[in-house]
């Protein structure tokens, strides 16, 4: 992903695409920001329409003399939650950057539950050759285990 | 060849419902003919749906324009190559070719295992015909590939027509890599179906001992492994092909990929818990169901239009389909676990804290919490729509800000995990194990620092990735030494013995060597840089160390489109080094266009530059130029993974040999006979 602001267009400012990568382009084909919209399957890569429409509306806020914050706010209002490059850190947004956190918690809580318990069991009920049911003469057994021991040696 | 391949694929339908009902009758009555019948049922169904693919890629070999999905998807000047991508670019086809491969898995499996496993098989085979009877259901009744262009005539029937031409393939597709992604994708996808299979098949059963844990182990890897292929390849495909510079998007449909590859690699790795130490075992048959059941999710979310995402093909209500399918999955799992849940007893308790068992526990955590949490993440505009009445978009910095702190833990586990010891692992053991990576470690990151690494989490990455290397190299110099000392040979013929006795594990430690150069790659993204300019002819634009001088534009008429170039001389430091090409390709077929990127690309970075258009204005060219640092490392180590898998695959030279070496060095032959001793001497040490 290339972090920053992109300058698509010669006559928007720097600032357009600060905050332009903050919004989504709302053209419904492209999962992008507006400020690097490149179309997916458009016309070509570059900014669709959409994104250049964004990008003008953003222009014309700027041009109110709103602040950064207030331009992403009026934005939002406008085209709705779905604009969101990520979701905010507030509202119902907020269950979507904790949910990951509760997550690796409950996992977390697991894994110890499940440490305790396996510690607690009673002593393994060992797979010993025997068991399986397939003889094994003791000279191939101490010959499999020298071959352990040497594999193993530092 | 329509009727044909619709009747070989309603044929492929009825043989399935044979072999799965046939095959239920023959497990209850166990006779031995009805087994066999249902078997030979199922390699019929592969047969029928072999053939029904082929009538298909027929139909778009011979331009046959009376077909809606050919007319759709191809055109007469598209190139046989592209025609053989027309067959999976939509939404019937694609559920074909699904069957396709499904078909060729199934068919492998009943042919390998006819004389084997005897008890297990027939369960198998029902299971997998049931699989194969949903998407067969889907290709005959919902979604058929084979329909064909009619208008009602006044009788009230159809009357054919026929178009002289087709509307193209979408140019994005056509691609080379687009014929070799979906194919891969696609195999990871349904190949999880065989592992699926074999583990609830065991579970049903009640089937002793351990052979189905490594059918289902061998089975994983093989589908795990198309899968990472399946998935770099989409990424490379929309690197060098979309044009905007990255691989990842954290699109729905990217993430749907990679849930099964998580619980998948999960699955692969708490395996070992199982084989070694007959752990965790209730877990990993949920690891098998889970990762079967995310393919089908994956496909759901991509079909039925849940989720928005630039790959969904139209939306249709066969999404409904999968959901049934699914719920039916669940239940099936979930039935055959609560009858059989003493059947997973685990045999053994944790010894100790600091083992390799519990950095096996902390691997299965963070695969799991990534795979929830991307999950959820890709599901969370539909949560928000319920709960609040409207859509929050979730896109790529939630992702990434998610992943990367999971992503880094998982390469930390994976440094730690080999040194830690099964059971238990004492002090000494840790200080020894640990010094040399660790320091190693430390020293790397240290030095990055001080030459003006300040991106902290591509630091952190670095550090881990130089910690993780010198663990995989520390284990292979501690093996080979050892071979070495006995056998005498070269360094390398003493790593190449190593690996190939013990495949497993020094096959896992070269997949995580392709996983350090992945994420080396993926750090590198830290430190892009990209600018875009209107250039006259003749001009110049700079970046990075690279001066790009836009020499003249052409225009390349091809079979199938026609491509306005840009000729771009790389300059560097003064010196010409190389010329891109940079192009825009127009289909007339279907009135779209296309990029194609030049990338010059190096290990140390990628120049990537785009033709972004012409300012109808300004009458001028945009080029949108890139340097993507280290992007190479993320394709070289996706191969070195596959070769991992590969090796990993290959059965261990049999432990006879070193025997044999040790204490009757002329015995090979003989010593044979001794084979059952590897029944008893767990597979590998790892």
């Amino acid at each position: 992903m290339p972090p920053g602001a992109t300058r698509l267009l010669a006559d928007q400012s720097d600032r357009t695409h600060q905050i332009g990568s903050k919004i989504k382009c709302m053209c419904n084909g492209c999962d992008q920001a507006a400020g690097k919209c490149y179309h997916v399957g458009g016309a070509y890569s570059g900014p669709c329409d959409t994104a250049k429409t964004m990008l003008k509306e953003i222009d014309t806020h700027i041009a109110a003399g709103l602040n950064d914050q207030q331009v992403l706010d009026a934005m939002i209002k406008q085209y709705g939650p779905l604009a969101y490059v990520e979701p905010p850190k507030s509202g119902f947004g907020l269950v979507a950057w904790l949910m990951p956190i509760l997550y690796l918690l409950a996992g977390l809580t697991l894994v110890v539950v499940v440490m305790k318990r396996w510690r607690k069991r009673p002593a393994a009920i060992a797979l010993a050759a025997g068991a399986n049911g397939v003889h094994v003469s003791p000279e191939l057994l101490a010959r499999a285990r020298q071959q352990a021991q040497r594999e193993t040696e530092e | 060849m329509d009727v044909f391949g619709s009747f070989a694929l309603i044929l492929a339908f009825v043989c399935a419902v044979y072999a799965f009902v046939g095959g239920i009758a023959a497990i209850i009555t166990r006779h031995p003919l009805l087994i066999k019948s249902a078997r030979q049922a199922g390699i019929a169904v592969c047969g029928l749906i072999f053939t029904a693919t082929l009538s298909l890629v027929y139909l778009f070999f011979t331009d046959n324009y009376s077909v809606a999905y050919v007319v759709s998807h191809s055109n007469r000047d598209l190139s046989t190559f592209f025609k053989i991508a027309a067959l999976w670019s939509g939404q019937e086809g694609s559920l074909l070719f699904w069957s396709f491969l499904l078909a060729i898995y199934v068919v492998s499996v009943l042919l390998t295992y006819r004389n084997k496993n005897g008890e297990l098989m027939p369960y198998v085979g029902v299971i997998l015909a049931g699989v194969q009877l949903f998407f067969l259901t889907i290709s005959n009744f919902v979604a058929s590939p084979f329909k064909v262009l009619g208008v009602a005539n006044a009788v009230g029937n159809f009357n054919l027509v026929a178009r002289a031409d087709g509307n193209g393939l979408n140019p994005v597709l056509q691609y080379p890599e687009m014929v070799i992604h979906p194919p891969n994708l696609y195999s990871g996808y349904t190949g999880f179906t065989i592992p699926f299979a074999f583990a609830l098949a065991a579970l049903l059963a009640r089937y002793p001992g351990e052979k189905w844990i490594h059918l289902t182990r061998k089975w994983t890897m093989i589908a795990w492994c198309f899968q990472t292929m399946g998935i770099l390849l989409g990424a490379h495909w929309a690197y060098a092909v979309l044009g905007w510079g990255g691989y990842w998007g954290w699109d729905p449909v990217e993430n749907a990929s990679l849930l099964p590859w998580l619980t998948g690699t999960a699955f692969l790795h708490s395996v070992m818990m199982q084989e070694k130490r007959g752990m965790m075992k209730v877990w990993n048959v949920w690891l098998v169901f889970i990762t079967f059941m995310l393919c089908i999710l994956g496909t759901l979310l991509t079909r039925s239009g849940v989720v928005s995402s630039v790959h969904a093909f139209a939306q249709s209500s066969i999404g409904n389909w999968f959901v049934g399918f699914l719920c039916i999955v669940m239940g099936v799992c979930l039935a055959a676990y609560f009858k059989n849940k003493d059947y997973l007893k685990s045999e053994n308790q944790l010894d100790s804290l600091v083992s390799r068992e519990s950095s096996f526990l902390f691997n299965n955590l963070v695969l799991l919490v990534a795979c929830v949490a991307v999950l959820s993440g890709t599901l969370f505009p539909v949560f928000s729509e319920w709960f609040t009445g409207s859509r929050i978009s979730v896109g790529a910095p939630f992702f990434n800000k998610v992943n990367i702190p999971l992503g880094l833990m998982l390469m930390f586990l994976t440094g730690v995990g080999p040194l830690l010891a099964w059971r238990k692992t004492s002090t000494d053991s840790m200080r020894r194990n640990f010094q040399v990576p660790l320091s190693a470690g430390l020293i790397g990151g240290i030095l990055l620092f001080a030459v003006g690494v300040r991106e902290m989490f591509s630091l952190i990455c670095f550090t881990l990735c130089i910690f993780v290397t010198a663990t995989i190299v520390q284990e292979f110099y501690r093996g080979a030494r050892v071979v070495r000392v006995r056998s005498g040979a070269s360094w390398l013929a003493s790593c190449v013995d190593l690996t190939l006795r013990n495949t497993r594990r020094y096959g896992g430690y070269i997949v995580h060597l392709g996983m350090v150069m992945i994420f080396i790659g993926l750090a590198g993204q830290a430190f892009n840089k990209e600018v875009e300019k209107e250039l006259p002819i003749g001009s110049t634009i700079s970046i990075g160390k690279y001066d790009l001088l836009l020499q003249s534009m052409d225009q390349k008429q091809e079979k199938n489109y026609v491509a306005d170039r840009m000729i771009v001389e790389v300059m560097k430091d003064q010196k010409p080094v190389m010329m891109l090409y940079p192009e825009r390709r127009n289909f007339p077929a279907n009135q779209e266009s296309g990029t194609m990127v030049a990338i010059y690309s190096t290990l140390k970075e990628d120049l990537y530059v785009v033709y972004a258009g012409m300012n109808p204005q300004t009458n001028l060219p945009t080029v949108h130029a890139f340097i993507n640092p280290l992007v190479k490392w993320v394709w070289w180590g996706g191969m070195v993974v596959v070769m991992g898998t590969i090796v990993a695959l290959v059965p261990n030279r049999a432990a006879v040999v070193v025997l044999a070496r040790a204490e009757a060095p002329s015995g090979v032959r003989e010593l044979s006979g001794m084979r059952p001793a590897q029944v008893t001497l767990r597979e590998g040490h790892d």
